[in-house]
């Protein structure tokens, strides 16, 4: 189920709120758990049991791993767990894309593996693999109650689309958490700002991105517009996902990390993986950079360790060549700065911010092309390289067609706005903002009751 | 106001909205057609555990609740209104608002449909009449009067012209934009005004060597005409007058429809349809598949290939013969046509707009 659909918003949220404010404390959880049992079937009927047991194994694996006092029994519960984990994953999202492509490496000929992927695995199964390394470690004890544990991983605000939470920033919330009108208001706030992201901003542009398929009159400048709007597109989709779900876990008393910090003023590659999704990259730091080594290494292990990062980082987003260039097209700015480019940057800010933004910009179109074949002619046409004319007819059409909301998309990827709001008089914004809000939520259900583009980008992950 | 006051409204106002569209929208009574959109509604979907396991019903719920939202064309106004006044984006649901019309942005010929058109064509005419040339009349979409000069894609209409001439040698093509104006055309719809294309008549029944009377009683209908495109755009934008043409020649008019295989008569102009769903089926009562019109005061005979255009046009044509035959190839395959129609002492004309020769897969 989408947040950003009638069924959602009209029918599944009121009544969850409705059951779970009227359920006595101690039921909560539950009601958590069945709850968002019913919106993962309500999209994916078969794949709720996949999720089930892959929770079902890390309750038990960590379990068994707290009762041992014994290192090598505690570590192989561990490895067991994530070689279910990791292997369900793997067969879900990659069996299909590694035998193809052993299958064009070595001219064999393979079973080709037409597997649908369960919606939002890679966000659940990252979950339950930092729940058991931390248990693990040591560093949160195991969760005696399943059903706490299966609210934890399958919670619905959080469910299909992160931040990925951990378990440690959660656990104690799990057990005890308050629910106050402060929070809910804000969780409001948050909510209906997130929807009005996705709805007005990342699915109108998301229109001029498709308009790019059957465009006929293209120009240099229409294959940067196209780029530049998926760019803004995926940032206000996905960020936008994430306001939706930190302000619903506010509803319900939990406390989200945040997941985006205005990626778009980085001046460094660095500084741009510090804002955008902020929950996966604290992830592989930990869970992997960290353990191979993390800088603490010498020269070569340390590139070695960034090119696994990343390499893995493009795979995380999806089982094809395109993304796992992806993820190296990144690795190699970010050792360009670790080794020589950073201490300029930090010089000038200002060659930075250009530096970032067309590194950017340049990498979503290398992610959304369906091929690595279709991303290296999208770059060329970008730089002129395919003969296309500078401006064309299309492309000032669709300038006029989509110029305001690619303006209020570009401020709306600073702070300034928020600088802006921050400037009103209390009073006067205490007013504002819940009529803003208000309607906000109007017009999105206008756009929703009327429309019928709705992509949302980030299932596939 | 404070802090804590602001907590209250916001939750409270928030709660109470979504509620009342909650309640509304599961429990008002179900709204089974949508005039506006010209199409039906998805109802409460049906609850099986085949269905909620194949996720059918997931989607059919979805429908359900995007269909029966209370306030839906409030809602779908006020999309229209921030997508065109506030994000001032110059179409919605690809339709603009442009000289007082609404019209549809078409920024490309489909060559493959041209193609399925031509095919067609060119099937009927060696088909039936191999040794006739008929002739192609080309209504151009109300674009190629308004999308140019004020901004919007549109396709070239010139190109499409000497595609289908090329693709149509044994016909004889002709391009009526010249002989129209956008004020031909319905503000709120695709067609044009059959008080306004007498000459049009004129023209077409004079390729063939036809006259036609020249005095006409334009008779108006009493009840507004939401075109097409008005429902679609969803702002409130004055509506049109639908009118039809009288005369004592078109009062002798006789009209067969062969739709369900037996002749049944029907209405020149369905008044009750004119009122109705969509005001343009006062010609003919809309579309059908074959169709005669007996004129007692002419002789010869007529046979039109044509699409909805063709409905206003016909009782025209239909003074200068005998016998008018209109054709729907959207209705019948043209294999069929043969079956109900004898070109032989016929005069063929093929009467199309450049809207349905560009979305021809339709024709059968």
């Amino acid at each position: 189920m989408l947040f950003s659909s009638i069924t959602f918003l009209y029918v599944f949220l009121p009544c969850v709120l409705l059951l779970y404010f009227l359920a006595p404390k101690r039921l909560k959880n539950t009601v958590l758990l069945l709850v968002s049992l019913v919106f993962y079937a309500w999209g994916e009927p078969k794949y709720v049991v996949l999720m089930i047991a892959s929770v079902f194994q890390g309750y038990v694996f960590a379990r068994l791993m707290e009762k041992t006092e014994r290192r090598a029994v505690k570590k192989l519960f561990l490895i067991l767990s994530l070689a279910v984990s990791l292997g369900l994953l793997g067969y879900f999202k990659y069996a299909g894309f590694f035998l193809e492509s052993f299958a064009s490496l070595t001219g064999l000929s393979v079973p080709v593996l037409k597997i649908a992927l369960p919606i939002g695995i890679s966000f659940y199964t990252f979950q339950i693999l930092s729940y058991v390394v931390d248990v693990y470690r040591g560093d949160v004890p195991a969760q005696k109650n399943i059903l706490s544990l299966g609210a934890y991983i399958s919670m619905f605000p959080q469910l299909i689309a992160g931040p990925i939470v951990r378990y440690s920033d959660i656990a104690e919330s799990l057990e005890e958490r308050s629910h106050s009108l402060a929070l809910a208001s804000d969780g409001i706030r948050r909510f209906v700002l997130g929807l009005a992201k996705k709805i007005l901003i990342a699915n109108t542009l998301g229109e001029l991105v498709a308009a790019m398929t059957t465009a006929r009159d293209v120009s240099v400048l229409y294959f940067w517009l196209y780029a530049i709007a998926f760019s803004l597109q995926i940032y206000f989709d996905f960020s936008g996902y994430s306001d939706m779900a930190i302000g619903l876990g506010k509803l319900f008393g939990f406390r989200f990390m945040e997941n985006f910090n205005y990626p778009f003023i980085s001046a460094s590659i660095s500084e741009f993986w510090r804002r955008w999704h902020i929950s996966l990259g604290s992830w592989f730091r930990d869970y992997v950079y960290i353990p191979l080594g993390g800088n603490r290494v010498g020269k070569g292990r340390l590139l070695f360790n960034l090119l696994v990062v990343w390499m893995l980082t493009g795979l995380w987003h999806g089982a094809a060549w395109n993304f796992v260039v992806w993820g190296l097209f990144f690795a190699v700015f970010l050792i360009a700065e670790k080794y020589f480019l950073g201490k300029f940057l930090e010089k000038h800010r200002v060659v930075g911010h250009v530096y970032v933004l067309i590194t950017v910009v340049i990498s979503f179109v290398i992610f959304n092309a369906t091929s690595m074949m279709e991303a290296g002619f999208f770059l060329a046409a970008m730089f002129g390289a395919k003969g296309y004319p500078l401006v064309s007819g299309e492309f000032l059409y669709q300038l006029g067609q989509y110029g305001v909301v690619l303006i209020l998309a570009c401020v709306g990827a600073t702070p300034w706005v928020k600088t802006l709001a921050q400037r009103i008089p209390k009073k006067l914004a205490n007013v504002l903002e819940p009529i803003v809000l208000v309607l906000l939520l109007l017009i999105c259900t206008a756009y929703l009751v009327d429309g019928s583009f709705n992509p949302f980008l980030y299932f596939r992950f | 106001m404070t802090d804590k006051a602001k907590q209250i409204v916001l939750t409270a106002v928030m709660a109470a909205l979504v509620l009342a569209l909650s309640v509304l929208c599961l429990f008002s009574p179900l709204t089974e057609y949508s005039l506006s959109e010209r199409r039906s509604l998805a109802g409460r979907p049906e609850f099986t555990a085949d269905r909620v396991f194949s996720g059918q019903f997931a989607s059919d719920f979805e429908r359900f609740t995007q269909d029966q939202f209370p306030l839906r064309e409030e809602f779908r106004a006020l999309k229209s209104a921030t997508s065109l006044y506030l994000f001032r984006q110059k179409t919605v649901n690809d339709l603009y608002l442009a000289e007082g019309h609404i019209s549809k942005v078409v920024p490309w010929i489909e060559e493959r449909m041209i193609e399925h058109a031509t095919e067609r064509f060119r099937f009927l005419q060696e088909t039936y009449f191999p040794e006739k040339t008929p002739l192609l009349a080309v209504v151009p979409d109300k674009n190629f009067y308004l999308a140019e000069k004020n901004g919007f894609l549109t396709f070239d209409h010139a190109e499409l012209m000497e595609t289908l001439r090329e693709a149509l040698p044994a016909f004889s093509v002709t391009d009526l934009s010249e002989l129209l104006t956008l004020e031909d055309y319905y503000t709120t719809d695709t067609h044009w005004r059959q008080e306004r294309i007498t000459h049009v008549a004129d023209f077409l029944a004079g390729q063939f060597g036809r006259t036609l009377p020249q005095e006409y009683r334009e008779v108006p209908m009493h009840v507004p005409f939401y075109g097409v495109y008005h429902g679609q755009l969803a702002l409130p934008v004055k509506p049109d007058v639908i009118s039809y043409l009288e005369n004592p020649t078109i009062s002798g008019l006789s009209v067969t429809s062969y739709d369900s295989g037996a002749p049944e008569s029907v209405d020149l102009y369905n008044a009750q349809k004119g009122e109705g769903k969509d005001g343009y089926e006062l010609f003919l009562g809309g579309s059908h598949a074959v169709l005669t019109i007996e004129n007692p005061a002419a002789e010869g005979e007529l046979v039109v290939f044509c699409d909805s255009f063709g409905q206003s046009m016909a009782p025209l044509l239909a003074q200068g013969y005998g016998k008018t035959t209109l054709v729907d190839i959207r209705y019948i395959q043209s294999a069929m046509v043969g079956a109900f129609v004898n070109f032989e002492h016929a005069d063929v004309l093929f009467l199309y707009s450049t809207m349905m020769l560009n979305q021809a897969s339709v024709l059968k």
